[in-house]
């Protein structure tokens, strides 16, 4: 047994400190200590993207970071999409999944909602090509992707709706760990077709991307 | 193929859909309360969305322990010691379990589903890599993989043999020499027709052609991996199990068998599932480990594969090397068909098929065409490789049969030079001469194979292409289009229960239904969802059947301690077993509801008629006097009729009369490049047809993943070895599942030709896309390349095995010649 530490997440919202071995992952950490079993593990070589979740806005494979390497961060889990501001019962994500009949199994379904809030925050109108681009980091089994495509499409064109109708009201906050902000230290991997699958040439970003040393 | 039944419901197709223009629930069925052919969204679909779904890594109990699994880093070696001694010392493990402790408890060894006999824990000889050796138990997933790397196992490592035609070599090492009468790799032999007639007609035949073609190992590889919580209870003396289980009914058996524990104290659930596909029918080392740690630790025990486990050591499907031939007239009229097949089984014969069925529903292969005489011979054989041989989203390998029958077909086309559509139009078996007996002894059903390829080669524009793929060999264009066609039948509904049974109990299947004195209702069935949508479309059913809403029928599946028994879901069989068994339970219900709605309404019995449409009861000629399923319900339990039990409910086994058989015709149009040999996706036809429709919404979602996994199949997917017995396609870094970058947008269309054998007419569907698209996919790459000679392309297709037929018919394009590429500063270019 390896030394413990206390390290710090907060996740949909709430802060969790936890005592985790240096060397146990961020996915385990989510699934077994804190109870948040709708995030899956699929390959443990971060091929399936299951276990995407978002970290500081960023869609990150859980299998592949350490619960240590996300000390203070902000994540966001399938759990905590129906209470996200866009979230009226469901999030316009989830509502199109089950429009569209974008699962079946529903074991992949968690990281491709996640892979998609993550392209949705970046691109509000992505064309096809881009979403099969955002979502080629997570493998489903069961649908051949056409519906899970066009469930994104769904959820885009509900969000733009709402925007329309609002004026523009209803957007990700910074911070509520809905979508990146520049005062989130982000951790990226650096490449493209790895961490939450986007190549990560689609996102231009304007926030710090180098690493949070733990 | 028939067997007989008194109590065979008669089918009812008068809700059959129009078969041009979609579902019309509004007119032809559903009656807009969510029955028959309404696109009613998913009941289970909100627990998924929202994360609250259950699946067997999710559960968590007080005091769980976790399994982690030894496997062998070798393919043939003799276990000389094993030495958990180590482990065994470390805080927080608990034990380490090996064959000499499964020994104690006579668990060392369990039954396959083809009566092999496979050891648990390795006893002497480890016979295929990642083959289970010792587990390791400790408190939690870290300290029990830290323990498992102590296990020191000391192997006297053997020669392996890979290759089925190797280990048929008299020389070949003996890998299953624990056998009493095993002297080589030999298993079985298996034949099917007439050999003699025909032989008689290839003698006879003005053409005949020849192809050998290899069907590659595949896996399942469901995104969820196999896993099992088990839970012996010592207050109870009952053991709970929770696994990944398409069969949880028959894995309550086996593992009663197995264990020794009185099958009414073992209880199986299977929860939510995250896929199947036939990798979760068999039963695995790994769960018969966690039950017996259980039971010894009197503590519940985790164990779940992590990926690599899953594709090295579960049931693999396919690797059937098969020789085929077609005897034809001058005009393309096939007379015979034959065909050899080398079968790898791996290391164990432990492929998952009915038992009288050693090679599946192989002898399928005469497909959608009337042909004479059919005569097929097939040689099983062990390997140094995972066992298996799974119906992955197959009904028995059908798939290979499909695959076989659809390149044959081609191959006789090219011969003749006769259109691929044309051909097919002159061999199909004609609409009217169903029910119509094959050649190797099938029933089929019903069909209209040539008005499915007619609606598909229309949604293709078929014409155009073939235009289109002329003007690009003129041209000598650098993107060649193939044009591929497949009209497939498929074989499914497993099964009659005189013909199929697994582990010898009968193949029948079941529904339960219980409607309470409010007018919801409750359906227990003994089959088991995957991902196919059964709490959706099993109330279905019932809505149709009962005039009742959707919304208040729950569907529940999967617990052996509350669900009738079942066989469970594989081999596209719930729709045409459990599905019936529900449209007859809910018959039944109606029956005793009209007896109620006598007494309620008044009026003698036989006076009582059932309105399809408003799904009410009311009195002949008055249709004002009716009562709802609702009000009879409550009748039942407040105001149940004299001489009658009180209650509404009613049960049924369904043993089916025969198979059904699915079909369809895809047509598939791909753009070859000659420079890279790479294979896009121009146009991708596929016309179903599955009977009468339950859920357009479902099916086609069915559609598109069996779609999906015959593009896997047919460009990606292999599980491969290497001479030593090292896999080297053993995780998804190496085992390569289609992106979405790797799978197009599918044009889907039907026809409805209802089974007249089933209850709703409706005859499975999940598994034709898989079944029918590799031959189309296959078809398409070869038609692309037929002008210069090419006839056939081995899966799976990848640039590199495209690129190489292309370079030996001189079809190759080099690179532009201005592409250069800069190498830490050398310079060469592309075509060096």
């Amino acid at each position: 047994m390896t030394d413990e530490r206390e390290i710090t997440l907060t996740i949909n919202g709430t802060e969790h400190t936890l005592e985790v071995e240096p060397r146990r992952l961020l996915v385990h950490a989510i699934r077994e200590d804190l109870d948040m079993t709708g995030t899956h593990i699929g390959c443990d070589t971060g091929n399936c993207g299951a276990c995407t979740i978002l970290k500081d806005g960023e869609p990150i494979k859980s299998c592949l970071m350490f619960a240590a390497q996300a000390d203070g961060a902000e994540i966001l889990t399938v759990e905590g999409m129906e209470d996200l501001p866009e979230a009226t019962d469901l999030h316009p994500l989830q509502e199109g999944f089950k429009a569209e009949h974008g699962l079946q199994c529903g074991y992949c379904t968690p990281g491709m909602l996640m892979a998609g809030k993550a392209l949705l925050d970046e691109n509000p109108d992505p064309d096809e090509e881009t979403i099969r681009d955002a979502i080629s980091g997570n493998l489903c089994r069961c649908t051949g992707y056409q519906n899970i495509v066009s469930s994104i499409e769904y959820a885009a064109d509900e969000l733009a709706d709402r925007t329309a109708t609002d004026g523009g009201a209803v957007t990700a906050e910074p911070g509520d760990g809905a979508g990146p902000s520049a005062d989130d230290a982000a951790t990226v991997c650096g490449q493209s077709d790895c961490c939450g699958g986007p190549d990560a040439d689609l996102f231009e970003r304007d926030y710090p991307t180098e690493g949070t040393d733990t | 193929m028939s067997s007989e039944h008194e109590d065979t419901p008669e089918a009812e197709t008068e809700y059959q859909h129009a078969e041009d223009d979609g579902p019309q629930p509004e007119k032809h069925c559903g009656h807009g309360r969510g029955g028959m052919g309404e696109e009613v969204s998913r009941k289970e679909d909100k627990r998924f969305i929202t994360g609250r779904g259950n699946y067997v890594d999710d559960i968590k109990k007080p005091d769980m322990l976790h399994c982690e699994i030894v496997r062998s880093p070798h393919a043939h070696a003799r276990v000389k010691d094993i030495d958990g001694s180590r482990a065994e010392a470390m805080d927080d493990v608990v034990a380490v379990l090996t064959a000499e402790d499964l020994l104690e408890h006579d668990l060392a060894t369990m039954p396959t589903l083809m009566d092999d006999t496979q050891d648990v824990l390795v006893n002497e000889k480890v016979k295929f890599q990642s083959q289970e050796v010792a587990a390791v138990i400790a408190t939690d997933r870290y300290t029990a993989k830290d323990g498992a790397e102590k296990v020191e196992v000391d192997y006297e490592v053997l020669d392996p043999v890979v290759d089925a035609q190797d280990a048929l070599d008299a020389e070949a090492p003996l890998i299953r020499d624990e056998l009493d009468d095993q002297e080589d790799n030999h298993i079985f032999d298996w034949e099917t027709g007439d050999k003699d007639a025909t032989e008689a007609v290839f003698d006879a035949a003005d053409v005949t052609i020849e192809e050998d073609m290899n069907y590659q190992r595949l896996h399942p590889a469901p995104i969820e991996t196999c896993g099992a919580v088990a839970d012996w209870d010592p207050g109870m003396d009952k053991m709970t199990v929770h696994m990944t289980s398409q069969a949880p009914h028959a894995h309550r058996t086996l593992f009663s068998q197995v264990s020794g524990i009185p099958e009414h104290k073992v209880r199986i659930v299977s929860p939510d599932v995250g896929g199947g596909f036939g990798n979760k029918v068999p039963i695995y080392p790994g769960y018969v480990v966690a039950a017996a740690a259980s039971f010894v630790l009197e503590q519940p025990v985790k164990w779940v594969e992590e990926r690599s486990e899953n594709i090295q050591s579960t049931g693999f499907a396919r690797d059937y090397d098969m020789t085929g031939e077609l005897a034809a007239t001058e005009d393309g009229v096939i007379e015979g068909v034959k065909v050899d097949v080398l079968a790898n089984h791996g290391a164990y014969n432990a492929a998952a098929q009915p038992t009288k069925f050693p090679a599946g529903f192989f002898n399928i292969f005469t497909g959608s065409y009337d042909i004479e005489a059919a005569y097929g011979s097939l040689t099983a054989a062990f390997t140094n490789t995972a066992p298996g041989g799974v119906a992955y989203r197959c009904s028995f390998r059908v798939t290979e049969a499909v695959y076989l029958i659809e390149r044959l077909v081609n191959v006789l086309a090219d011969e003749l030079d006769v259109d691929p559509a044309e051909i097919r139009r002159r061999n199909f078996i004609p609409s009217d001469a169903f029910p119509y007996e094959s050649a190797t002894g099938w029933n089929y059903d019903s069909g209209d194979y040539e008005k499915a390829l007619d609606k598909a080669l229309e949604m293709a524009d078929y014409e155009h292409y073939r235009e289109e793929q002329q003007r690009r060999i003129e041209n000598d264009a650098d993107k060649l289009l193939g044009i591929g066609i497949s009209s497939f039948t498929e074989i499914v509904g497993a099964g009659p229960g005189e013909q199929c049974d697994i582990a010898g109990i009968e193949m029948f299947d079941s529904a339960d239904i219980r409607v309470n004195p409010t007018g919801n209702a409750v359906l227990r069935i003994g089959v088991q969802t995957q991902g196919q949508g059964h709490e959706t479309t099993f109330a279905q059913i019932v809505a149709e059947e009962l005039g009742m809403d959707v919304d208040n029928i729950s569907v529940e599946h999967g617990d052996t301690d509350t669900e009738p028994y079942g066989l469970g879901t594989y081999g596209s069989r719930s729709t045409p077993v459990a599905g019936a068994a529900t449209a007859v339970a809910a018959r039944k219900v109606r029956d005793k509801a009209k007896s109620i709605a006598a007494n309620e309404l008044e009026a003698a019995e036989e006076d009582i008629e059932w309105d399809r449409e408003s799904g009410e009861f009311h009195v002949a000629g008055a249709p004002d006097r009716s009562i709802t399923i609702t009000e009879i319900a409550a009748g039942a339990y407040m105001n149940h009729p004299g001489g009658e039990e009180p209650g509404l409910e009613a049960t049924n086994y369904y043993d089916p009369p025969e198979m059904t058989y699915p079909f369809g015709s895809y047509i598939v149009v791909v753009e070859v490049d000659r420079e890279t040999g790479e294979v896009d996706f121009e146009k991708f036809v596929a016309v179903d047809d599955c009977g009468n429709r339950i859920n357009p919404m479902i099916i086609e979602g069915q559609i598109h993943g069996g779609l999906a996994q015959g593009i896997a199949t047919a460009m990606l997917e292999e599980v491969t070895y290497d001479d030593n017995g090292n896999v080297t396609g053993g995780d998804f870094m190496n085992y390569l599942l289609p992106t979405a970058n790797e799978i197009p947008n599918f044009d889907t269309g039907h026809t409805v030709t209802p089974s007249p054998h089933h209850p709703i007419g409706a005859k499975g569907v999940g598994e034709s896309p898989t079944v029918g698209s590799p031959p189309a996919i296959v078809n398409a790459v070869v038609d692309a390349m037929n002008h210069a000679g090419v006839s056939h392309v081995e899966m799976p297709m990848t640039p590199d095995v495209v690129w190489a037929a292309l370079d030996d018919a001189g079809l190759a394009h080099k690179p532009a010649q201005n592409v250069e590429f800069e190498f830490d500063g050398a310079s060469g270019s592309a075509d060096d």
